[in-house]
């Protein structure tokens, strides 16, 4: 019998995902419900690609308001929670994800506020039930992080943690960097392009590496931080000139999340030579882990959009797995 | 000589030495300044400098600074072992190596005075390079700074410093 998933939030992720469902592409699964911010839609056989196509909300059985009732009759067994990011509470997702982990249903989620700002009660409620809480959709988009370390580091250490991992930023202050743009003209440019939201705080500011780092510190590093650990200074008081001396000097710009050695977390433009593994450009993300033996190690990618499906649909399979309700074709 | 130790003896002798300040505290006796550089000698450093400091004598001890040069980490080790073995505590050990960092300040308010929050740190300014006019000031500094923790505390200071006037610091990661 294949796991009855909700995608929770249809936006350009929750649209991809539940397309992705739809058409099969992860066996056992079978999208029964979407859910957008006016209500939902469910279908216990199973909704169609062809069902996807239009505004769910003129599908004949949509219901307007909170689909959690889902959750609470258990009609789902796997929720896919891909609201948008609400700060400061993390709500509605937060709500959403611990009633589904609470009922021992399984949560994939790109939602970064609830796992920064309730990671150790999240987590502890999915052991307590045995439900999965799987998230690596949250930081740094299709750059496998969080399941790196899970799957592939469990005999090292992480020291460490640095990094770019916000790709409006990057590409704010690459656009200073390369063609000597003002922050306002390449923040300005960034929104006509549909990189910088029309309300960029969260990332000039730095709270969306805050999270992000947040996530990182704690699940990476199994340290027990919270946002208000994090020391913040955004990117919006870097100036032209700023950057441009640093060029001169071989430098560039960034805004880097780290975690020192001693478990401080800060995110603050800082100098990064040219040839430092994490100094990429436009709107790539890089981390570099600092392990006890293996040295460090750096991934780079996009840290947003449609590479974030990929991590979503890699959580997925491992419920699927671990579920050991894998229908016979394997992943490649 | 067996090629093992032969690559054992080439990598040994490309490594760094190592310049360090170590600090004892050495009673109050003849002899025992002597026994202590015996131990530095016998470990193969080379002695630079020695401040003797007499007049801060407290509770019997003269605190002594010696700059050594050792020929690798192990022997600086090795002569710390020696120093705490004839009786004399070793209670400092800090790099003489400098670094240079690039920093870059922005913000409003006089080049001198942030000049003189930095040397008051004790830093040294080896370049500087000023953008701007006005109140508005963005310069480039670049600082010789102790290696190893020293240096990190100092880094960390300059951070609190120019976050107390009101600028921002940038600085190498």
């Amino acid at each position: 019998m294949s796991l009855r998933a909700l995608v929770n939030g249809y936006g350009f992720l929750g649209r991809r995902v539940a397309r992705a469902l739809a058409s099969g592409k992860v066996p056992g699964v079978k999208l029964v419900a979407v859910a957008r911010s006016t209500g939902y839609i469910h279908r216990p056989g199973g909704l169609t690609l062809e069902e996807l196509e239009g505004d769910i909300a003129s599908l004949e059985g949509f219901v307007e308001g909170s689909p959690i009732s889902l959750l609470e009759d258990g009609k789902v067994d796997l929720l896919i929670e891909l609201t948008p990011t609400n700060l400061p509470t993390g709500e509605p997702a937060l709500t959403h994800i611990k009633t589904a982990l609470s009922r021992g249903i399984d949560v994939v989620t790109a939602n970064k506020a609830p796992i920064a700002l309730a990671y150790r009660e999240l987590t502890e409620l999915s052991r307590s039930t045995g439900a999965l809480l799987l998230f690596e959709g949250t930081v740094g988009g299709g750059i496998p992080l969080v399941s790196l370390r899970r799957f592939c580091l469990r005999g090292d250490e992480v020291l460490s943690i640095r990094g770019i991992l916000n790709g409006t930023t990057n590409y704010i202050l690459s656009r200073m960097h390369f063609e000597g743009l003002t922050f306002e003209l390449a923040l300005r440019e960034a929104q006509n392009l549909g990189i910088a939201e029309r309300d960029p705080t969260l990332d000039i500011e730095g709270y969306d590496t805050a999270l992000k780092l947040l996530i990182l510190a704690n699940s990476v590093m199994g340290l027990n931080r919270r946002l208000e650990d994090v020391r913040i200074t955004g990117i919006s008081r870097v100036t032209a000139d700023a950057v441009s001396l640093a060029k001169e000097a071989g430098l560039a710009v960034k805004l880097i999340g780290s975690v020192s050695p001693d478990g401080h977390l800060t995110v603050a433009p800082r100098l990064v030579k040219l040839n430092d593994p994490i100094c990429v450009h436009g709107t790539l993300n890089a981390v570099t882990f600092r392990l006890r033996t293996a040295g460090d190690l750096t991934l780079i990618g996009e840290g947003a959009g449609e590479p974030t499906v990929t991590s979503i649909l890699n959580d997925v399979w491992e419920v699927v797995t671990v579920r050991g309700r894998l229908t016979g074709a394997r992943g490649t | 000589m067996p090629m093992k130790d032969i690559c054992r003896d080439l990598t040994a002798s490309a490594m760094p030495p190592v310049r360090v300040r170590l600090t004892c505290a050495l009673v109050d006796r003849p002899g025992t300044l002597l026994r202590t550089l015996e131990q530095i000698a016998l470990a193969g450093g080379n002695i630079i400098s020695i401040v003797h400091s007499r007049e801060s004598i407290t509770s019997g001890y003269v605190p002594v600074s010696i700059n050594v040069e050792f020929p690798d980490a192990q022997s600086l080790e090795r002569a710390r072992r020696g120093i705490e073995s004839v009786g004399v505590p070793v209670i400092g050990a800090e790099s003489l190596e400098k670094s240079l960092r690039t920093v870059i300040v922005l913000g409003s308010g006089e080049l001198g005075d942030l000049i003189r929050a930095v040397e008051g740190l004790g830093l040294k300014i080896v370049d500087a390079s000023v953008r701007g006019g006005g109140s508005e000031l963005t310069a480039r500094l670049t600082l010789e700074v102790p290696e190893g923790a020293a240096g990190h505390d100092l880094m960390r200071r300059l951070e609190e410093v120019a976050a107390d006037r009101g600028y921002l610091l940038l600085s190498e990661v």
